[in-house]
């Protein structure tokens, strides 16, 4: 597999910026992952909590919001490599409001569903 | 006064890698998860899929490991400025936790 095109342009940054970079991107699959095992081992060791049916949906969210982290994570470090040999400003990226919005959304059903079917 | 291209003896390639073997270790742990679900429910594709996860993690930490060194100056190619990530490995990466979200959503709707 060649190199991409966009490796091509514009000026190698100072290296030290393309590994923090490398290292966000890492942060956002390690994140990714942890979300999504959350959602896998929420759905398989929570049979005293809730209906059945809304633990598979948070699983089923939690599953999905850690795919669309993961291509944004490779899409950001993507966009931030070419902003970075343009001398631009990096992006702004959705996925800080996204994670916070369906992380707190999905706590707060799981602690109703707790003190609601407590025991 | 270091130039911005010069090599720089702290410790970024140390943090890099270090970075790397944590994130395999996050994407072992997702296929173990998977692997334990489709042997308990007799599922053969999750199991496989699950070992496949774990190969593909201790492949991408023997990356991680490599580029660690290359970084620190220990590699081969010791004297060259060490140079940004190659894109494929990140890629593979992408494409693995995609595969494991997959397994992952697959998982909790297998009957157990």
């Amino acid at each position: 597999m060649r190199e991409p095109k966009w490796r091509e342009e514009g000026e190698d940054p100072d290296y030290r910026f393309s590994l923090a970079n490398e290292r966000t991107f890492l942060a956002w699959i390690r994140t990714a992952l942890a979300i999504l095992a959350g959602g896998v081992l929420l759905e398989q060791f929570s049979s005293r909590i809730g209906p059945h049916v809304i633990i598979v949906v948070l699983a089923i969210v939690l599953g999905a919001l850690s795919a669309v982290l993961a291509v944004v994570s490779y899409v950001r470090w993507r966009a931030n490599e070419i902003a970075m040999r343009h001398g631009h400003r990096l992006p702004l990226t959705v996925a800080l409001p996204l994670l916070a919005a369906v992380v707190l959304a999905v706590a707060t059903t799981i602690a109703v569903l707790i003190a609601v079917y407590e025991g | 006064m270091t130039g911005p291209t010069a090599r720089d003896s702290g410790l970024q390639g140390e943090r890099t890698a270090l970075s790397w073997s944590r994130t395999c270790l996050a994407l072992a742990v997702n296929g173990l998860v998977v692997f334990r679900a489709g042997w308990e429910s007799g599922v053969g594709v999750l199991t496989m899929v699950g070992a496949l996860l774990v190969a593909s993690a201790v492949a991408l930490t023997i990356f991680g490991n490599a580029r660690g060194r290359a970084l620190s100056g220990h590699g081969r190619h010791h004297d060259r400025i060490p140079s940004a990530a190659p894109a494929v490995p990140l890629v593979l990466l992408t494409a693995a936790a995609l595969v494991a979200c997959g397994a992952g959503i697959a998982c909790t709707l297998v009957e157990r």
